[in-house]
């Protein structure tokens, strides 16, 4: 019979869903594009603890349902396999994203520089609360279109959930290599995170519905918040 | 273009924020207790900006569809609120309070908090300062020998008493003999009433004229020289309008 050698390791490389190949002291061998975002969000160690408690018994692979979340990432399954005592492999499956249902308004969407938008915001913000206060932005980062007076209203109960903590530290970047369907563009993503000691949790209802008006994924947290921006050109 | 100043960190701040958002088209209000500076700072940093007051609903309405960009004054008194359309505009309000929370929360982006002058006493000598150059120019009296200590604090209304305290110790030191009698006569053409008006108001006259007299001279025997008046009826007087 004939061969075909074909090489599938570009499937692997581009595949959305992060994989990490260990050796068996827990050094990598090979990660995907997806596992190098992924491992800015968590260590490396725990990849590899969570590769090995999901491990079959012998050689082989498993496929078993989790719910794991890392910061913005969220899991619902993962495959570990081995066919050697040397490699350990380990894919984690991406949970669907819930799809907005929200509609665009296009009229209401107006060029805005965010950095302007969020340095108002965050005046407004030092009117009540003089903690410490970092800032951390992207000059470079392109303007997009949004309702402006929707968008400030979820920063400004943003911002009030963190009214009372100290060593607020708020910083504005691209999200490199994510990106966001909407209305079927592929739209890329600016990170807005707010994190500090502690914060009140009266306005997460709020920030919900605002955000999803805006079509901004959110991320609540204990001390912190993260805003998935869409740059919607 | 009405001049803003002040020292306060917080409204630093807020007009920081409001001069951030003259490019964004976003609904900003301040809120805050009358006359604390809200509409001066306004009009100082959006003077070409049309303004309205709450108290006339149509015109609120008639700039609100001709224009992108608005001044309301007095928010709190304006009806049905929540039917407002404030999309794609640059609405700036006024408030002197918030009246229904959940009503401002829901129109508003921005919600400033101006601060009363009681919370930021640095501001009060500019504003006694200011006050007292208009004030010279109305009375056309000279300032220098009014220092700014000897002017009261009188910040119960915030500027408005700020001002009449001000004013009313220039006109007191303006003031001729003839207006002093010409005040006098008006108080007394409106006043005057009942049986015993002679023994009811003729305190208005001895009574500071004797409590000048003890504070300039010091005793009540240099006194009653002075006025001419018998040492046991100056003291007689002292009692009767209870000077100590």
């Amino acid at each position: 019979m004939n061969t075909v050698s074909i090489d599938f390791r570009p499937f692997i490389e581009w595949d959305n869903n992060p994989f990490i190949l260990f050796d068996n002291r827990g050094k990598i061998l090979y990660l995907n594009n997806a596992a190098e975002i992924l491992l800015g969000y968590v260590s490396r160690k725990e990849i590899f603890e969570l590769a090995l408690s999901h491990a079959p018994q012998s050689y082989g692979f498993q496929t078993e349902p989790v719910s794991l979340r890392y910061d913005v990432f969220n899991f619902f399954s993962v495959t570990v396999g081995y066919e050697n005592e040397e490699q350990l492999g380990i894919r984690l499956y991406n949970a669907p994203r819930i799809r907005n249902q929200t509609p665009l308004y296009g009229e209401k969407l107006v060029i805005t520089n965010l950095n302007v938008l969020l340095e108002a915001n965050i005046a407004l913000f030092r009117t009540r609360n003089t903690n410490k206060l970092e800032l951390l932005t992207d000059p470079d980062l392109p303007e997009l279109k949004i309702d402006q007076n929707t968008f400030s209203k979820l920063l400004r109960k943003v911002f009030e959930s963190f009214r009372a903590s100290d060593s607020i530290r708020i910083e504005l970047k691209m999200s490199v290599g994510e990106h966001v369907i909407i209305e079927g563009k592929k739209t890329p993503i600016a990170l807005l995170s707010i994190s500090a000691n502690g914060r009140y949790v009266d306005t997460d209802k709020q920030i919900v519905e605002l955000s999803e008006a805006c079509h901004i994924k959110h991320h609540l947290h204990e001390t912190g918040i993260k805003l998935e921006i869409p740059l919607i050109s | 273009m009405d001049h803003f100043y002040t020292s306060s960190e917080a409204i630093k701040q807020i007009v920081k924020s409001l001069t951030l958002t003259k490019t964004l088209f976003v609904s900003s209000i301040v809120i805050g207790e009358a006359h604390t500076g809200k509409k001066t700072l306004l009009r100082h940093l959006f003077p070409d900006t049309p303004v309205v007051c709450g108290s006339d609903p149509e015109a609120v309405e008639a700039a609100l569809e001709q224009n992108d960009e608005v001044i309301i004054n007095r928010f709190e008194l304006l009806p049905n609120k929540e039917n407002l359309d404030f999309e794609n505009k640059r609405i700036l309000a006024t408030a002197d309070y918030v009246g229904n929370h959940n009503v401002i929360d829901s129109l508003f982006a921005f919600i400033y908090t101006m601060p009363p002058l009681s919370e930021r006493p640095d501001d009060i000598p500019y504003l006694k300062r200011r006050f007292l150059r208009e004030g010279a120019e109305i009375f056309d009296i000279d300032i220098d020998g009014f220092p700014l200590d000897s002017v009261p604090n009188d910040i119960r209304q915030n500027c408005k008493s700020l001002k009449r305290a001000v004013y009313f110790h220039l006109a007191i030191h303006a003031m001729t003999r003839k207006e002093i009698e010409e005040t006098l006569y008006r108080y007394f053409f409106e006043t005057l009433d009942g049986n015993n008006a002679y023994k009811e108001n003729i305190g208005l006259f001895e009574k500071p004229l004797i409590r000048a007299g003890l504070d300039k001279y010091g005793s009540q025997l240099k006194l009653s020289e002075i006025l001419g008046i018998n040492r046991n009826t100056l003291r007689k007087k002292i009692h009767e309008h209870r000077i100590d």
